[in-house]
Formats: structure tokens, C-alpha cells, sequence
């Protein structure tokens, strides 16, 4: 909302300055900026009219003479309204008018020096006839934006939902006064004579409990001009375009009082009998934004006998509007139902400055207030006489009354603040209170519809009294409480520093996916929103790997030879909101790269690189296993996928991802993915308990075998493994080489560490042993050493 | 043979030491090897010498070879002793030799991983609040409307749920939404629960908003909730102030400000002095000299009462704090969309 500095200073006296003021209302909770007028002309000045003839090559166009007091110009202007010794706005050679840069122009034969403007060219007003007049007191030459502005000044202030009373000139003003414990004088109004009531004018009917006030009023001899330049350049400031006298007024007292009013032209009614009542299900108006609305029920609108003139509190009908032709009017003031007016303002998807106020809830008492007010303005710019006066109270209104204990405030604030300081910041926010013993029993005023608890008191004690005032303690009481269900995800942030060593980047991708992108993948979706962003983000995620997959294609895509990622998230599949921890592997594993001595490093994550990150990160934990993975989704290649097992349950699958699903790529992809609910739940640091390991020097025997491309590993594994457990000097064996023979024969290479706890060993033990160990392979499963 | 010459060679012998004793005090290590061989090798000077001996008489031999052990003794001492005082230098040498260079990208590259800067946001407000002795506490995204919004004082009509613009599905014909805030994680603890509870509630969010580069339809946020007998708003300051001091690691200057929110009351926004410009106002803090970090509260009445709670008897606060916000203030990023884009060029420099 847009407030000038000027304006306010109507209401109250203060002597601070624009910038002062900027952070005075930033303190007591208005975000506020001051907004450079954007309106600023340049090369536009008051000029006076000094002779005027035809212009010998055209009819409709005149010569003018126009002097700014400084020179003369001589221009070409073809409105009907010029005459001698006006004083008008004159654009300039080089001025900018509707993003029009004013040139010297030859018209019919002559020349013209500039343009005497109207107000629609000024963007005054939406349209307009003839030029613009200034006041006759104007100085000559002085620059437009001086006429207009008087170097005020315009901020920009977001007033909170609950603030609706804040939302005018008043209101601010009235917030300044608390925090600097001012008077408010509120405008002066004039005195008029309510005449009795006529027998035919207009009679008003509220039908509907939507209205809880309705205040009409009916003015008859009414002049419909061009609004005064001070009213025009009120509306201007604020960002509203001037209409005609009548109807900037109400807009004036709105943006002045916060009280929205809406005026009709009287004599377009087609009864005398205004009706507040509830619309009929598609009964249709045609609004003052030249838009067809279809209502509803639940809808509130003012009509005449025969349809709607006007959605109340929202916008009014198109065919009631006030003209030029105008000679009476009927004005509206009330109080709606801000939850009405907020349904039919969304439904109808229409927000304008009236509803924008109603929805935030008004002032009981300043719709009475403001139609006074407004009747005033129009008695005196318009001319008229007040015919008809009606206040109808559909309700009774009742002040809110609060009981707040001194002790409360301490209790919340956690320091005393003095009473004395306390009475004066509720009595300069116009609170009515009473002290007795510890208690302030409390009368909101009618405009705080906000206030309605004694913490509601309390805020704006220390709001008034300013936050940055509050004391307090450093280090104060830190006390540590158990919550029953409180957990650290420590095997994930083990995941993380694991990943991130071994060169993995951590991505977080949108939760939402499109369908199309799923069936690719053949994934199912189990959530759909009812009112996405768009067809790309329309249901939740079962699965992590297409936001993966697509951060891998962006990746390679910018040149990336290796991307390696990780995401961890929520995932929602049948059975509802999970924890998914996933990572995808593509490339080479490190750039390439040559020592010196020429020995080359290269290695790309296929099948078997992926595994080795698996069970590197697996080792957090021995309740995890590597199994046959039994049900296979389908965007794995078959043979090459397991399953991982965490406490005998599945937890998820890995393996490379099926080249007949994905896009063409040089390598294959790793993807990897687990649920981990149940293993942060169920997740414990095992103890380690240390086992003596032997003091005598280690013997390293490398072996090859070679085996059918049938058996097994895990068979030949096992023959390792038992003798490991079982044989007192082999300690460890590692496979390190697995190499194709022949078309039905691989061989295998390990390399074979022996050792006792108790001696050096003899080249002749650990021969024996290796011995007996070939012998078992070879007797068990017909594995032979390679000769 | 006469004495002559046997003079004459003991001579040459001292004039040949002190001349390789010269050359070896300017050696290095490899042309000391090559002096070593000059004198001792097969058929070194020295070596000679000795191989010579057997054809002089008694005494002369006598003579020459006492000279020759002498000779062979202070070349000795001398190479050895600019061996050792060689090495020092040799040590320092060495990678010259070799042409070695310090950069670091002469060494083997193991490929560089990163953790994600939100995720790194996350981590590092978790430690602060963990060491001022709140514990960590995990919401559901998928939220009822209960939850949401009409347990924290939020009734249907308000116009506060117009910001609040929210993504609606269908669980099992059950009306459910994505929380707006993880202020719904309050609730759920409430609920478990009765007083003391101090938590923060990490975790994702949604908003049914287009994005640009200061909005994002999901996001990250971290709430925190104390509740006792006798929590008030000057602990509420005192905790944030010492949050935001140990998270931007410098004591900043910090603004209150009354704000509105349903849940609590008084409301309050903390802006910080922009770090960039130092509260001049620049682009970044759009010429504000602020920027706001976080909202927070008095937890309202009303909200204590929706989970049964004896509203008389406890007090708490509530804050909740902008991840992608701070983390943007904090590394200088200007746009919320670098986040979710997950360009490798972005995520590796954190």
C-alpha cells in the first residue's frame, strides 16, 4: 500500500523525517520502503495560454502561443477546452509522454514546439477530453512534478492480514501517534441538514445476515466534472487514476479513512428500492472492469428490484455507473462479512482495493464516519443536496473487553515494564482502561478487530514499546530435555561423509514428477496433487531415481565425464510417506591419468566399481546383506542386479540400469536405491571388541586357479573362508584378478596371507598348507592351480 | 731408485691431495662419487700408489707408504665430511632434480565429492541448537489440514491461508496436504507429549507457488519449539541472538520487529544487518541495509489449547527459520533455483 508523507501529517503532528519515519514504522511492525515516485516528468512545466488563432490549413486545429515566463512557444493543439490565459501543463521538446519522446513536429505547414497536454496524456486520468487545466495560481514555468508531488514523499508499507484497520492514511497516522504519543485530529466535517425523508425517494431493505451495516445515502443536483488538481494528485500518489469528482471522492475518503464506499448513478435504477440479499445461483452482473460475473448464493450483492448494480464490498455494475450525464447518486458505506467477502473475491478471482479492505475486517464505526465524510467532499466539490441519510444496523455491535494482570505481562515478557509506561502506550492506542489492584480492565477500540486476548494486550505493549528494547541474558538457561521420540539419523550422516570422500556429490531434487517420465521407467505413482504447478510436477516421487537420472543427464550434457550422486529424501510409494536414500554412478572413476613411470589409472563404474561402493558403504553396518535379488524392477538389466537385505528384511536393490530403457550412453549407469525407515530406526554402532593379532612376521602367497564358468564363486569362496575359520596360520585371502580363459574356463588369482600367533613360519608350512588347500579345491569342486 | 724421487713422489702426492681436497669442498654429491673413483676405484690415483709400492726399497717404501696412508686418510675424512654436509642439501635439492612441482594438481586426482549446501545448512544449525539442548525431531511432509493449519490457530476462512497457498491430494479418500511449514511439527510433539519439550523440526516444505529466483514451490525449514512453566520473550531473544552470532560466526547486528503470525503471539521477524554492504543497502538486500532471517513467537493460547494443553500454566516459543535464505545470505547466492538444479558446477564448490 502506498502512503505520502504528506497526507499523514494531516492527521497528526510529528517532526521526524521521511527517513526517520521509514524506520520508526519498520520498528512497530510495517515493512516499509520509500518507493521513488515513479510518475516523475521531465521537461513538462505550467505554462499560460497568451493568444490563440486558426490555424490557416485545418479546421479542427489551432495555433497557440503559450509562455512558460521565461520564452514563448509557439504550438499546435486541437482541443475544444483552450482558451486565453489558462495555465496548462506544456511537454516540451524532448519531454516523454506515454513512453513518447515529444519531437518538433510540422503540422498541416507549421510548426509546433511541444504539446499542451491533458490529463491522459499525463496518465492522470484513464481517459480525458480536452487538455488539462491547472489552478489559476499556478507559477509559470515551474516543473509538473513540483505542481504535483510538493516534494512529498511516498512509501510503500506491507500491512499485516490482521491489520486491516491500518490499511488508509488514518490508520498509519493513528500507529505513528501511539509509538510517539501524538494527538490524531481527524478531518473536519461539514455541517449539513439532513432534510425528511421524501415519499419517493429511495427506501433501503437489508436481506441478508452478510450485512452487518448498511449506510445509503442519496445526493440529487450533482455536477460531474474533472476532479480539482489536489484530488486528482492525491489519487495519483497513491497510484489511482482519476475518474470524475465524484467518483475520486470515495476512492479519496477509502484510501484517507479505509472505509471503501461505492456510489450509483441514481436515476439508473430501475426501482427506488435498494436490496442487500444474497445473489440467486447464476444470476450474472456486468462489473465496472467490463467483466460478466456469474454468482452464486453465497454471494453478497446490491440490487435494485430487478438484478445485482453492484457485488458488494467488491466492485459495482457497470450499467449503475456514474457519468458525465450524472445529476444524482446514491452512495454506499458497510460492513460485510469479511469471510464472504474473501470466498466471492477468490471464487470470482477478482481482488480489488474494496474487497482487499473488507476481507481484513473495517472499522464498525467508520462507515458512518466516511460517508459523512464523503457527502461532505461532494457538497463541497460537486455541489448537490443530501436528500436521504440511512443507517441500518443488522447487528449490535459490542466493544471487545479484555481483563489483563499485571503478573501475565511479566509471565510472557519475562521483565517488568512500569505501570505508568504500560497505561500511557494502551491509552495513546486509544484502549480504554481501568486499573484496579494488579488488573487493567481493557475497551478495545472499534477499529482493533485484531485485539482480542490479553497476549494480544501484551504484544502491543512491547511492540509500542519497541523490540530492540528487550532484554537479554546471554547464555541463559539451556537446559536439555528428552523428547520420547527424538532420534539422530546417524547412519545417514555416516552415508553422507562416507560418499562424500569417495568423490560422491549430494543432490536434493523436487519431490513432484511428471506421470509421462514415470511409465518410462515403468513406476507407478501413488499420490497425485489436485492442484499441481503444471503437467511436469503433477505427482509425487515413488522412486528417487528419475530426479537422479535426470541430474545425470544435465551433467554429462555440461561435459561431465565421472557425475556421482547421492540424494536422500522422502519418497512416497504404497505403502505412503517413506525415507529413500539413493545413488546413481556413471564414467569413468577417476580421470584419467599417467605417472611418469607410465603405469596408467583408469577404471569406469560398471557393475563390479558400483558393488565395491556398496559394500563399501554397507560396512556400517553387519546387518546388511548382498542377496539374489528375487524381484527384479524392471529398469535394471537383469544380470546384473542383487537385493540388500538389513535385519533379514528387504530393504532395496541395486545393479546397472536396463540399456533398453535409458537414453544411449557411453558407459553403463549404476543406480542404487534403499528404503531407510527401518534401518534408522533400528540402527545401533556395534561395539568392536579387540582381538590380539600376531607379533611374527606375515608370509604373502599369490595363486591362480582356474575353474569352470558354471561353479560358483561363492563355492569356492566358501573353501577359503573355511579354512580361514578354521586353519590356525591362513589369516586372509583377497581375490584380485579374474581373468577368461577359454570359452568355459576362468581364471581366478588371490593372494594368500599366512601367519601364526606363536612363531615364524618355514617356507615348508605355509607350502604344506597352501597344498592342502589345492587339494580341497581340487577334490571338492575339480578347481585346479594354473600350471 | 734414489731418495729423489721418492721425494719428489711424496710431494706429487701432497700436491695431488690438497688439489682434490679443494674440488671436493665445492662437490656434490655426484661428482664426489666420480673424485671417489678418481682416487680409490681400480685404477684410481691412490689405488696406483699402492699397487706401485712393492718396487721401492725398505725405507722408502716405509716412507711412501706411511705418506700414502695419510694421503688416503685425510681424503677420506674430507669426502665423508661433505657427504654429511652435503645432504642437508641434497635432502632440499632432491625434488629439483626430479623437477618435482608443488601445484596441487601434480598429484594423483581423487575425484572431489561435496554434501549439499542446504543439507550443510541443516547440519550446522542442528549442531547449535543440539549444544544449546534442543533435541531433533522428524515430521511427515504429507500433512491434514489439522495439523497444518487449524491446530496452529489457523481456521479455514483466514486470510493468512491465501499466503499459505497449498498442494491438495487424496489418501485413501482422505483429504491430505503437503505442509506449508513445519510448524505442524509442533503439534505432533505436543500431542505425544507434556511439557518441558525443547525440539527443532527440520525438514522439507511446500508452497503452490511458480518459481523464480527468490521462490520455490518446496523448500526447507527449520522450526523450534520450548514449552515449560516459565519460558518467556526475552529467552526467546536470548537463543536466537546466540544462534544467529555462532551461524554467520561473527556478532552481528540484529533487528526485532513485531510481525503477525496465527500461531504465536507477540510475533516478531529478525532481520540481520546485510553482511554484504554492512547496512549501506546494496543489490542484494535491495537497498534495505536488513535482511530478514527467520520469524518467531510466543506460542498463542490458542494453540496450546488445541492440543489440550493447560494454557495458564505453560509458555514456550516458537521460531522458524528460511534454510535456502540463510544459506543464500551465508555463501552469497543469488538464486533459490541453483538448489534444485543440481548442476555439478554448482554443488562442488561447497
Amino acid at each position: 500500500m502506498k502512503i505520502s508523507y504528506n497526507w499523514i501529517r494531516k492527521f497528526t503532528n510529528f517532526r521526524i523525517t521521511p527517513n526517520e519515519l521509514c524506520s520508526l514504522l519498520i520498528s512497530i511492525g510495517f515493512e516499509t520502503s520509500i518507493v521513488s515516485n515513479k510518475r516523475s516528468w521531465t521537461n513538462i512545466v505550467s505554462a499560460k495560454i497568451i493568444d490563440i488563432s486558426k490555424h490557416p490549413n485545418a479546421n479542427k486545429l489551432f495555433l497557440c502561443k503559450v509562455t512558460d515566463g521565461n520564452k514563448e512557444y509557439s504550438v499546435i493543439c486541437g482541443a475544444k477546452n483552450i482558451a486565453i490565459g489558462q495555465i496548462v501543463p506544456f511537454a516540451k521538446i524532448g519531454a516523454t509522454l506515454k513512453d513518447i519522446k515529444v519531437k518538433k513536429n510540422k503540422i498541416r505547414g507549421l510548426d509546433s514546439n511541444g504539446i499542451i497536454c491533458s490529463a491522459e496524456e499525463l496518465e492522470l486520468e484513464v481517459s480525458s477530453k480536452g487538455i488539462l487545466i491547472l489552478n489559476t495560481d499556478t507559477n509559470l514555468g515551474e516543473p509538473l512534478e513540483n505542481i504535483f508531488d510538493k516534494n512529498d514523499t511516498i512509501f510503500e508499507i506491507e500491512v499485516m492480514t490482521n491489520r486491516g484497520d491500518c490499511l488508509s492514511h488514518l490508520g498509519i497516522a493513528r500507529e505513528i501517534s501511539a509509538k510517539l504519543q501524538k494527538k490524531i485530529f481527524l478531518p473536519a466535517l461539514k455541517v449539513f441538514s439532513v432534510p425528511r425523508v421524501i415519499q419517493s425517494s429511495i427506501t433501503i431493505e437489508v436481506k441478508s445476515d452478510l450485512c452487518l451495516r448498511y449506510i445509503g445515502s442519496f445526493i440529487t443536483d450533482v455536477k460531474i466534472k474533472t476532479s480539482p488538481n489536489w484530488l486528482m494528485c492525491a489519487l495519483q500518489k497513491n497510484g489511482l487514476k482519476s475518474i470524475n469528482n465524484v467518483v475520486d471522492i470515495t476512492n479519496y475518503v477509502m484510501l484517507e479513512l479505509g472505509q471503501p464506499l461505492h456510489v450509483f448513478d441514481a436515476s439508473k435504477l430501475c426501482s427506488n428500492k435498494i436490496i442487500i440479499r444474497n445473489a440467486i445461483d447464476n444470476e450474472k452482473i456486468f462489473a465496472l472492469d467490463d467483466k460478466e460475473y456469474i454468482l452464486d448464493t453465497e454471494m453478497l450483492v446490491t440490487s435494485d428490484l430487478q438484478k445485482p448494480i453492484a457485488i458488494s464490498g467488491i466492485i459495482g455494475g457497470k450499467y449503475s455507473s456514474v457519468d458525465n450525464k450524472t445529476t444524482t447518486v446514491f452512495i454506499e458505506s458497510g460492513i460485510f462479512d469479511a469471510n464472504s467477502i474473501r470466498k466471492t473475491s477468490k471464487k470470482l478471482h477478482l481482488s480489488t482495493d474494496s474487497s482487499y479492505r473488507f476481507e481484513r475486517k473495517l472499522d464498525w464505526n467508520m462507515s458512518k464516519f466516511a460517508m459523512l465524510r464523503a457527502i461532505s467532499l461532494i457538497i463541497d466539490i460537486a455541489g448537490g443536496n443530501l436528500k436521504i441519510l440511512k443507517d441500518i444496523k443488522n447487528i449490535k455491535y459490542k466493544k471487545t473487553q479484555i481483563i489483563l494482570e499485571i503478573d501475565k505481562i511479566f509471565k510472557v515478557l519475562g521483565y517488568t515494564i512500569e505501570i505508568d509506561e504500560i497505561k500511557k502506550i494502551l491509552i495513546f492506542l486509544g484502549i480504554d482502561i481501568q486499573l484496579k489492584g494488579n488488573i487493567f480492565f481493557c475497551t478495545v477500540p472499534s477499529w482493533r478487530n485484531d485485539i482480542k486476548f490479553d497476549v494480544d494486550l501484551i504484544e502491543e505493549i512491547v511492540r509500542i514499546k519497541g523490540y530492540d528494547t528487550v532484554p537479554y541474558v546471554k547464555n541463559n538457561k539451556y537446559s536439555t530435555y528428552i523428547v520420547n521420540n527424538a532420534f539422530i539419523p546417524t547412519i545417514i550422516e555416516k552415508l553422507r561423509i562416507k560418499l562424500s570422500e569417495l568423490g560422491f556429490s549430494e543432490v536434493l531434487n523436487y519431490t513432484f514428477v511428471e506421470i509421462r517420465d514415470l511409465e518410462k521407467f515403468d513406476l507407478k505413482y501413488y499420490y497425485k496433487i489436485l492442484n499441481p504447478v503444471s503437467k511436469e510436477n503433477e505427482v509425487l516421487r515413488p522412486s528417487l531415481l528419475l530426479g537422479l537420472y535426470k541430474n545425470l543427464l544435465l551433467n554429462i550434457g555440461h561435459g561431465s565425464e565421472t557425475v556421482t550422486l547421492f540424494e536422500y529424501g522422502k519418497i512416497f510409494n504404497k505403502f505412503g510417506e517413506r525415507k529413500a536414500f539413493a545413488m546413481i554412478m556413471y564414467g569413468r572413476v577417476w580421470q584419467e591419468w599417467c605417472f611418469w613411470t607410465e603405469k596408467k589409472i583408469d577404471s569406469v563404474y560398471d557393475f563390479y566399481f558400483g558393488c565395491g561402493v556398496v559394500r563399501k558403504i554397507l560396512q556400517l553396518s553387519n546387518k546388511f546383506i548382498i542377496t539374489k535379488n528375487s524381484s527384479i524392477k524392471k529398469y535394471f538389466r537383469s544380470e546384473q542386479t542383487a537385493a540388500i537385505t538389513y535385519n533379514g528384511k528387504n530393504v532395496g536393490q541395486f545393479g546397472i540400469l536396463n540399456p533398453f530403457i535409458i537414453d544411449k550412453m557411453k558407459y553403463d549407469i549404476f543406480y542404487f536405491e534403499i528404503l531407510t525407515n527401518e534401518i534408522e530406526e533400528n540402527y545401533t554402532e556395534e561395539i568392536v571388541f579387540y582381538k590380539t593379532y600376531s607379533k611374527f612376521p606375515i608370509v604373502k602367497r599369490d595363486i591362480s586357479i582356474v575353474a569352470d564358468k558354471t561353479l560358483k564363486f561363492e563355492k569356492i569362496e566358501s573353501i577359503f573362508k573355511n579354512i580361514v575359520d578354521t586353519n590356525n596360520i591362513l589369516k586372509t585371502y583377497s581375490l584380485f584378478s579374474i581373468y577368461i580363459l577359454n570359452k568355459s574356463k576362468l581364471c581366478y588369482s588371490f593372494r594368500l596371507s599366512y601367519g601364526s600367533n606363536s612363531k615364524t613360519l618355514t617356507d615348508k608350512e605355509v607350502t604344506e598348507d597352501m597344498n592342502m588347500l589345492l587339494k580341497k579345491l581340487d577334490k571338492e569342486l575339480k578347481v585346479k592351480l594354473r600350471k | 731408485m734414489d731418495i729423489v724421487n721418492i721425494n719428489e713422489l711424496i710431494g706429487n702426492i701432497e700436491l695431488f691431495v690438497n688439489k682434490i681436497c679443494g674440488k671436493i669442498k665445492k662437490s656434490d654429491i655426484k661428482e664426489l662419487r666420480i673424485l671417489k673413483t678418481k682416487c680409490f676405484g681400480k685404477n684410481g690415483i691412490i689405488t696406483n700408489f699402492s699397487k706401485s709400492l712393492p718396487q721401492y726399497n725398505v725405507s722408502d717404501r716405509k716412507k711412501f707408504g706411511l705418506q700414502l696412508n695419510k694421503a688416503k686418510k685425510i681424503l677420506e675424512d674430507a669426502i665423508v665430511k661433505r657427504i654429511e654436509k652435503s645432504k642437508s642439501v641434497y635432502r632440499d635439492s632432491e625434488p629439483h632434480h626430479e623437477k618435482l612441482s608443488y601445484s596441487k594438481d601434480f598429484c594423483f586426482p581423487f575425484p572431489k565429492g561435496s554434501l549439499h549446501p542446504i543439507i550443510q545448512t541443516i547440519q550446522d544449525i542442528i549442531a547449535i541448537f543440539k549444544s544449546l539442548g534442543f533435541a531433533v525431531v522428524d515430521g511427515p511432509e504429507l500433512e491434514t489440514d489439522w495439523y497444518n493449519f487449524e491446530a496452529l490457530n489457523i481456521p479455514e476462512d483466514h486470510p493468512s491461508r491465501d499466503v499459505q497457498d497449498t498442494f491438495y491430494l487424496n489418501e485413501n479418500g482422505i483429504k491430505k496436504l503437503l505442509r506449508t511449514h513445519t510448524s505442524p511439527g509442533q503439534i505432533h510433539i505436543m500431542e505425544k507429549q507434556l511439557p518441558p519439550i525443547k525440539i527443532i523440526v527440520p525438514g522439507r516444505v511446500y508452497r503452490n507457488e511458480t518459481s523464480d529466483a527468490s521462490h520455490s514451490s518446496i523448500f526447507y525449514q527449520i522450526e523450534g519449539l520450548e514449552i515449560s512453566e516459565n519460558i518467556t520473550f526475552m529467552d526467546l531473544k536470548a537463543v536466537l541472538v546466540e544462534f544467529i552470532n555462532r551461524f554467520f560466526m561473527s556478532e552481528l547486528n540484529l533487528r526485532f520487529r513485531p510481525s503477525y503470525f496465527q500461531f504465536t503471539e507477540p510475533s516478531a521477524e529478525v532481520d540481520i544487518q546485510c553482511n554484504f554492504c554492512k547496512g549501506k543497502g546494496c543489490k542484494i538486500c535491495k537497498n534495505l541495509g536488513w535482511m530478514e532471517v527467520l520469524g518467531c513467537g510466543m506460542v498463542h493460547p490458542n494453540v496450546l489449547k488445541s492440543v489440550n494443553y493447560d494454557f495458564q500454566k505453560y509458555i514456550g516459543y516458537a521460531f522458524g527459520i528460511g534454510v535456502e535464505r540463510i544459506t543464500m545470505l551465508k555463501h552469497n547466492i543469488n538464486d533459490i533455483r541453483l538448489f534444485y538444479e543440481n548442476d555439478l558446477r554448482f554443488l562442488k564448490q561447497f
